[in-house]
């Protein structure tokens, strides 16, 4: 198995794929688009740290000052080892051209996260022991990022289908969910959930 | 027919929060809520996610992330602990969360480097005066 490490050396795009690629005439899904459009770029353009503040201070980073400094590093793309200039100016390009919603849509893409202290509190009572690593809550809470990431884009792509709009509902969840357990992304169980 | 074993919906009451610590299967709702909103805002959602919708994302990527830790798991036992390399060797299919996992742990060496040289400096400063 490669070391994790030799591989970030290595590879450079970050994003996660969509699942399907953007559909171009869909209202409802415009900013949906974008972010699948940047997709293939990598996000490391410097944004706005602006807007950023006031975005962030609501997002109940608090406590972990380790997490803030991340994400800052995230949003400021400061990584000389993954810094394409070519794909940092088309970023930058694309970036400037974003419309606020957009921008703040993208804000919220770059800057969420799961709270370091939740996601060790659930893995500590998911593995019963205390042995977890800070690593391990970042891959974890990366990983899971992305997986919701699947969810709420394929969630979209069922509402396009079924030509809705609005708010995600649960059933386009659902849906969305029996289309990725369909494409295998979803771990199965070796032993039946019981009590549900 | 009132089904009187512990099945249905994880909604344990928040009374029990010390308990909880302990290992069982009590799980509080909404305790990735926040975080949630803004995620599935990020990814295409409604400014304002639906409460429900949240709410089923958040059961099933709680559940998600328990058939992952547990399939790691099953990996790890053969060898001893739970190691990170478990869950790297977890994603090896999926060629975005493997590299996005590589470069989250690549910055976090980065930035344990940085604050290292910070404090160094902090130190050496301090004794030069």
């Amino acid at each position: 198995m490669k070391d994790p490490f030799e591989a970030a050396a290595e590879e450079q795009d970050s994003p996660p794929e969509s699942p399907i690629p953007a559909e171009e005439d869909v209202a409802v899904a415009v900013d949906v688009d974008e972010e699948e459009a940047d997709a293939p770029s990598q996000p490391q353009a410097s944004a706005p740290p602006g807007p950023a503040g006031a975005g962030g201070g609501g997002k109940g980073k608090e406590e972990d000052e380790e997490e803030e400094e991340e994400n800052m590093d995230v949003e400021f793309g400061k990584f000389p080892s993954g810094g394409d200039p070519d794909k940092m100016a088309k970023m930058q390009a694309i970036l400037s051209q974003f419309t606020e919603e957009q921008m703040s849509r993208y804000e919220s893409f770059r800057r969420s996260g799961f709270q370091k202290s939740n996601m060790r509190r659930l893995l500590t009572s998911i593995t019963g022991s205390q042995k977890i690593s800070i690593p391990m809550t970042i891959v974890v809470s990366g990983i899971a990022k992305m997986f919701v990431g699947e969810l709420i884009e394929t969630a979209r792509i069922v509402m396009t289908e079924r030509k809705e709009s609005g708010p995600i509902r649960p059933c386009h969840i659902r849906e969305a969910y029996r289309r990725l357990k369909l494409e295998g992304k979803i771990p199965k169980r070796s032993v039946p959930r019981l009590f549900r | 027919m009132h089904n009187s074993s512990s099945s249905g919906p994880p909604a344990k009451p928040r009374v029990g929060t010390s308990q909880a610590s302990e290992a069982s299967l009590k799980r509080k709702r909404g305790v990735f809520q926040k975080d949630l909103q803004h995620m599935m805002y990020g990814f295409g959602d409604d400014a304002n996610p639906l409460p429900e919708t949240v709410s089923l994302v958040e059961d099933i990527v709680t559940e998600y992330i328990t058939d992952m830790v547990h399939k790691a798991q099953n990996i790890a036992t053969k060898r001893g602990r739970l190691l990170t390399e478990d869950f790297l060797y977890l994603v090896r299919k999926d060629p975005p969360k493997l590299r996005r996992s590589s470069e989250l742990l690549a910055m976090h060496e980065e930035l344990k480097l940085a604050r290292k040289a910070f404090d160094v400096n902090e130190d050496s400063l301090a004794n030069a005066e």
